[in-house]
């Protein structure tokens, strides 16, 4: 049985000019595996992560079908069930570190404040806890960065607390919202190899939100492609080459290559039929 | 004659009383008309190279030359007129409240150059905008119709040298298609020199005939386009780098 599924997810907002939809009818499912949704800024691809666990605020609507994590409804769950579903059985990196954690807050007492609040851990236990997530994320010295402050991290270590801060509770679902854009290659390869591990080790399944179609294809096992809230195409990673969509071929090709001419790249051609 | 050299430069910052050398004894140097590239990860100090250039960093040491006289400190008009940076992240390097038009006029203004109405309709037009974009705001724009934005700003007092810090990096890709094309046709219209950072080596493949790989602060290797091409690196840690681009190469994915 699939881990989560979702049919027909809508995301809509009222504006002064009439409602918006940023999500129009979207279906997948998911099971204990890493599926990628690719698309451009404005394509929805956040929207649909967050409307997963409901995290959409009025007056933002959520509107689905069915919209099933491990057999519980989640169009039907009460707010006090999705509580306690978020975080504890179905996580989310955000994308962004420096938004995303707690500036006036130590490290240290954001990743222990859910060990002591909701898991009833004494502090000597939560903090070691902590420090065993942050070594999990491959932080070399997790003692100093227990005691630091947000702003004292450079990104890439930002990004990795997060998702330490995600995985302490062993999530059944990671969604990740372009957790490595804005990391170096060279982290950014070891930031996906500890995602490639939980889903290996633990059985997690994962929903990879990312722009950079070339990393997608590289780690996920299936991927959707978003344009303007829909999927126009979705398809095994390894398959990503003989994508037949135009827009996933017109992304593609949009790429400049090492060696590669040096003309004019080609642009994307959103004058056809499916653009609209 | 190099039209940018910048010779033995170091910038140290000094944090919490403890010196941060960001950039230690670099030396590059661009011909007129040539598009130089620097790589590296982040905290390797190639944005504070053109910061440095800039005046915007404090400079310890060496020297930076533009066609073949020593920069004044601080910077100045003639500088400016000479030299323009487009940054990395188009939300933040435009003025909230200023309208495009006041943003493009105002270098016009300080340089005493006349006929700026003409002027801002013409940058504006050279950048692929629409004219009637002259009265917006930039939280009116998109990021990639921003750094158009910001591109012409650069662009106003025709200036032969562009530093670009990271200029496609906060673009989808296909919008940093757009952008990189209307920076090769404008170098090319213009004979401009470009002095680049990324950290996509993709990017600068494309975009620069020579590149130079830095990490902590100092160069490691200096490549040309043909020998990055060819993958013929001699130090460990450009071939590292080369290794996870590996993705970006002519025919992989």
């Amino acid at each position: 049985m699939s881990l989560l599924s979702v049919k027909n997810l809508r995301v809509t907002f009222e504006t002064e000019t009439g409602p918006v939809q940023a999500v129009r009818g979207v279906s997948f499912s998911l099971g204990r595996e890493r599926l990628g949704i690719v698309g451009e800024s404005g394509s929805g691809k956040t929207m649909t992560g967050r409307a997963v666990l409901r995290l959409i605020r009025p007056p933002g609507r959520i509107e689905a079908d069915e919209m099933r994590f491990d057999g519980i409804d989640l169009m039907a769950a009460s707010e006090g069930q999705m509580r306690a579903l978020r975080g504890q059985r179905i996580a989310m990196v955000m994308q962004d570190p420096k938004y995303s954690l707690n500036p006036v807050m130590t490290v240290g007492q954001q990743l222990t404040e859910g060990l002591r609040q909701r898991d009833r851990l004494g502090k000597a236990d939560a903090v070691k806890r902590a420090l065993a997530a942050l070594e999990a994320v491959q932080i070399r010295d997790p003692e100093r960065v227990m005691t630091a402050y947000p702003h004292e991290l450079s990104g890439g270590m930002g990004q990795r607390v997060m998702i330490a801060m995600m995985l302490i509770p062993e999530p059944d679902l990671l969604i990740a919202d372009e957790p490595t854009s804005a990391l170096d290659v060279t982290v950014q390869a070891e930031v996906l190899s500890i995602l490639d591990a939980l889903v290996r080790d633990r059985g997690m399944g994962l929903i990879f939100i990312s722009h950079d179609l070339r990393l997608v294809a590289r780690f996920c096992d299936r991927v959707l492609v978003m344009y303007k809230g829909r999927v126009v195409e979705e398809l095994a990673a390894s398959d990503l080459m003989a994508a037949q969509h135009p827009y996933t071929r017109g992304l593609l090709n949009c790429l400049p290559r090492i060696g590669g001419s040096r003309g004019p790249l080609p642009g994307l051609d959103r004058s056809a039929d499916w653009a609209v | 004659m190099s039209l940018i050299e910048v010779d033995n430069l170091s910038v140290t910052y000094s944090a919490k009383g403890r010196a941060v050398r960001a950039v230690q004894e670099v030396s590059l140097s661009v011909a007129h008309g040539e598009s130089y590239g620097l790589v590296g990860e982040s905290g390797s100090g190639k944005s504070t190279i053109l910061r440095a250039i800039c005046g915007l960093a404090p400079v310890s040491g060496g020297s930076i030359r533009i066609g073949g006289e020593e920069v004044p400190t601080p910077r100045g008009k003639r500088f400016a007129s000479r030299v323009q940076m487009v940054f990395q992240d188009p939300y933040a390097s435009l003025h909230p409240r200023h309208t495009i038009d006041s943003i493009l006029s105002e270098p016009l203004a300080i340089h005493g150059m006349g006929d700026s109405d003409a002027l801002v309709r013409r940058a504006l037009s050279d950048v692929g905008l629409p004219a009637n974009f002259r009265f917006r705001y930039p939280h009116q724009l998109s990021g990639g119709q921003r750094q158009r934005v910001a591109i012409a700003r650069a662009l106003m007092l025709a200036p032969p040298i562009l530093l670009l810090d990271e200029p496609t990096s906060a673009l989808d890709a296909s919008v940093q298609a757009e952008v990189l094309n209307l920076l090769n046709r404008l170098r090319a219209e213009r004979n401009l020199t470009f002095l680049m950072v990324s950290h996509d080596l993709a990017v600068i493949d494309h975009m620069c005939d020579r590149v130079l790989v830095m990490q902590h602060g100092r160069a490691v290797e200096e490549l040309t386009r043909d020998a990055l091409a060819r993958a013929e690196m001699t130090t460990a840690y450009a071939r590292s780098l080369f290794d996870a681009s590996a993705d970006r190469m002519l025919g992989a994915l």
